[in-house]
């Protein structure tokens, strides 16, 4: 797993944002304010849930032929002068793109948004190797410059304010001080950019959708950076894991539907380029990723991953997410989808715990990724091996046995209503631990136990 | 053992139940068409103007020129003021570039580019504003429909593009003009 900072628990590093109380409320409004658009967007179309139940089975049954449809896409990529590299790890991965670009003595490179690039940790391979490499996605280069990896994988930085974003563009690229104007932000920005394009001696993207049909690759941006980016050198390079592929371009039609609209709200995303070969006199380059997916395919559950589309739709709506911030989830991929895909590989053991297993991400899956089913199985293998967090080995068999105890459970329960109204919350709350340093202690109700008011109201009605 | 086939091998262990390729079978809502696609083009930013004669489309072209615009024009029978350098770099400082679009889709306001039509491929995005033709009898509902009608060849690039260049990267704020053109007009030709 990609860890981003050394080996911390999500509940420690989540702890220190909640230091900032305004900051977690500006945090989650901004989150809430992208899950909105979602809803606006998804409810404007009539044929949401037929889109949705489509994308789930164009994956079930991409992933279930994986290899037919990688042979074809090769193949077609083949047909249309595209080279297919290889990887059966994120260090493979690096050598590829180097070998490319030092084979054209690149010095420039210019780079569209890629998880998996940060996933394999190519830009200090490639900086360490004298290539300057340049992130062009305007939120991308932000987090660039302020030395961060991002926060979120569709806005990386979500996490800074403006005047944050316009102190660190007047000290990095020459801005005017003070300035915190989006809009006189983003001119800088892309003043700043265009020179970058020019000079570049290489472009290298991610990968939205491959076409296996076609031997073309998709890439949806709103910027307009990565088809900047490789449409000026000669030298392009697509970067992606194995699960990026599609059947054809009717399951791509389903999920250009669905992406734009599910991330930002928007009907779809301003520029949606499939490159079906190189430029003339140019040179394409497509890196297929293996970088432990084929572990988790073997699982059935788990595999389901790998449906995910990378919307982002699921970090939105997270309530866990959006009130202790991408970072705090010590793994590249934050949220729902993160903790799918790098519990297995999480050493504090404490990244499936990082969930209230709300189930709302599953509910605004574009395409169906049973995210709390996921999350919960991790649970159970972390358990399996015997390797529950902090403490949860010594506590929860007796949790558990006292839960599954109807008579114990009552009795405990009703001592707990007896104690809240007639002991002092003082000495109350310590009991609660980290669940009351937020919060007040709930009011015991007066009805009793949910049993005895069901007995009372809704029994025999 | 290649990593290709080593992942080939990794595969062969996975055994996913087998899921059938789904059809589609969603209906295309052809209601009022242009009223879809206005209101969504609107939505994505972009400028729909609708013209009988490609003759009104020179006419804002003359404008543009006349305002000291640098116009590259590649819709046969209209006229710029700029022709296409062998590198495309140069068209760094472009004003504005008017390109033939092959479709549009009435659900989310895009129409689909072709290299062909625009000579070097980067002509969309490194103009500062981008305006296309495009006839009124290739619009159709949706993704689905359209993907039937534009088939991509072999060693070209195609796009789907929906209203200018925009970023909302720093605090949701939505800006227009991130790296591609900071306007786009859709000329559609009845």
């Amino acid at each position: 797993m990609a860890l981003i900072g050394g080996i911390e628990s999500h509940a420690s590093a989540a702890e220190k944002f909640n230091r900032d109380v305004d900051r977690v409320n500006w945090h989650d409004k901004a989150l809430w304010n992208l899950r909105h658009k979602r809803d606006l967007a998804a409810e404007s179309q009539p044929e949401w849930e037929d889109l949705k139940q489509l994308g789930s089975e164009y994956k079930l049954h991409t992933l279930a032929n994986l290899k037919h449809y990688l042979t074809e896409f090769e193949a077609n990529c083949k047909k249309n002068g595209i080279v297919v590299h290889w990887a059966k790890d994120g260090k493979e991965h690096n050598e590829i793109v180097h070998s490319i670009l030092a084979k054209h003595n690149v010095k420039n490179l210019v780079k569209s948004k890629s998880m998996l690039t940060e996933e394999c940790h190519l830009n200090p391979y490639l900086i360490e190797r004298g290539i300057d490499v340049i992130d062009t996605d305007l939120g991308e280069r932000i987090i660039q410059l302020n030395e961060q990896p991002p926060s979120h994988i569709v806005v990386p930085a979500i996490h800074l304010k403006k005047e944050e974003v316009g102190e660190l563009f007047h000290r990095k690229i020459g801005s005017e001080k003070g300035a915190s104007c989006p809009t006189y932000l983003t001119k800088q920005a892309r003043a700043h950019l265009r020179q970058k394009f020019l000079e570049a001696d290489a472009g290298l993207t991610g990968v939205n959708m491959a076409v296996a049909s076609e031997g073309a690759v998709a890439i949806a941006t709103n910027e307009g950076n990565a088809d900047m980016g490789v449409n000026l050198p000669k030298v392009q390079i697509h970067c992606m894991g194995i699960d990026k592929i599609v059947p054809n371009m009717d399951a791509a039609s389903v999920l250009s539907r669905t992406l734009a609209r599910n991330a930002t709200g928007q009907p779809i995303t301003s520029y949606t380029t499939f490159y079906k070969g190189p430029k003339e006199g140019g040179e394409m380059h497509v890196v297929l990723v293996d970088n432990g997916r084929t572990k988790l395919f073997q699982d059935e559950l788990l595999a389901e991953a790998y449906k995910c589309i990378r919307c982002g739709g699921c970090l939105n709506t997270c309530p866990v997410y959006r009130r202790s911030s991408g970072f705090s989830y010590n793994a590249l991929i934050p949220g729902p989808i993160g903790i799918a895909v790098s519990a297995g590989d999480d050493e504090t053991h404490s990244l499936a715990w990082a969930c209230s297993l709300c189930g709302s991400c599953t509910q605004v899956c574009p395409t169906k990724v049973p995210l709390d089913k996921i999350i919960f199985k991790w649970r159970r293998i972390h358990s399996e091996q015997g390797k529950l967090p902090y403490g949860k080995n010594g506590y929860m068999p007796w949790v558990g046995k006292f839960m599954a105890n109807e008579t114990m459970l009552n009795l405990g329960m009703a001592s707990a209503r007896t104690a809240l109204r007639i002991l002092p919350d003082a000495l109350m709350k310590p009991f609660g631990m980290d669940w009351t340093k937020h919060r007040e202690l709930p009011k015991a109700p007066k009805t009793g136990s949910f049993e005895a008011w069901f007995k009372k109201n809704r029994e025999n009605k | 053992m290649s990593s290709r086939d080593a992942i080939f091998a990794a595969l062969d262990k996975c055994n996913l139940p087998d899921a059938p390729m789904p059809s589609i079978t969603i209906e295309p809502n052809n209601e009022d068409l242009m009223g879809q696609y206005e209101a969504n083009l609107t939505k994505v930013g972009g400028t729909l103007v609708r013209v009988k004669e490609l003759s009104e489309v020179q006419a804002h072209l003359d404008k543009a020129m006349a305002d000291g615009q640098s116009v590259v024009c590649r819709v046969e029978g209209l006229n710029g003021n700029r022709e296409l350098d062998a590198k495309p770099h140069t068209l760094q400082d472009l004003d504005l570039a008017l390109i033939d679009a092959e479709a549009a889709v009435a659900e989310n306001g895009a129409v689909f580019v072709r290299e062909t039509a625009s000579g070097h491929r980067v002509l969309p995005y490194i103009t500062e504003n981008l305006a296309v033709v495009v006839k009124a009898d290739t619009l159709v509902a949706n993704m689905h429909e359209v993907v039937k009608n534009v088939k991509l060849e072999s060693g070209q690039h195609g796009a789907f593009i929906a209203g200018p260049s925009k970023t909302a990267d720093i605090e949701q704020a939505l800006v227009i003009g991130a790296h591609g053109a900071c306007s786009m007009t859709v000329y559609m030709l009845d």
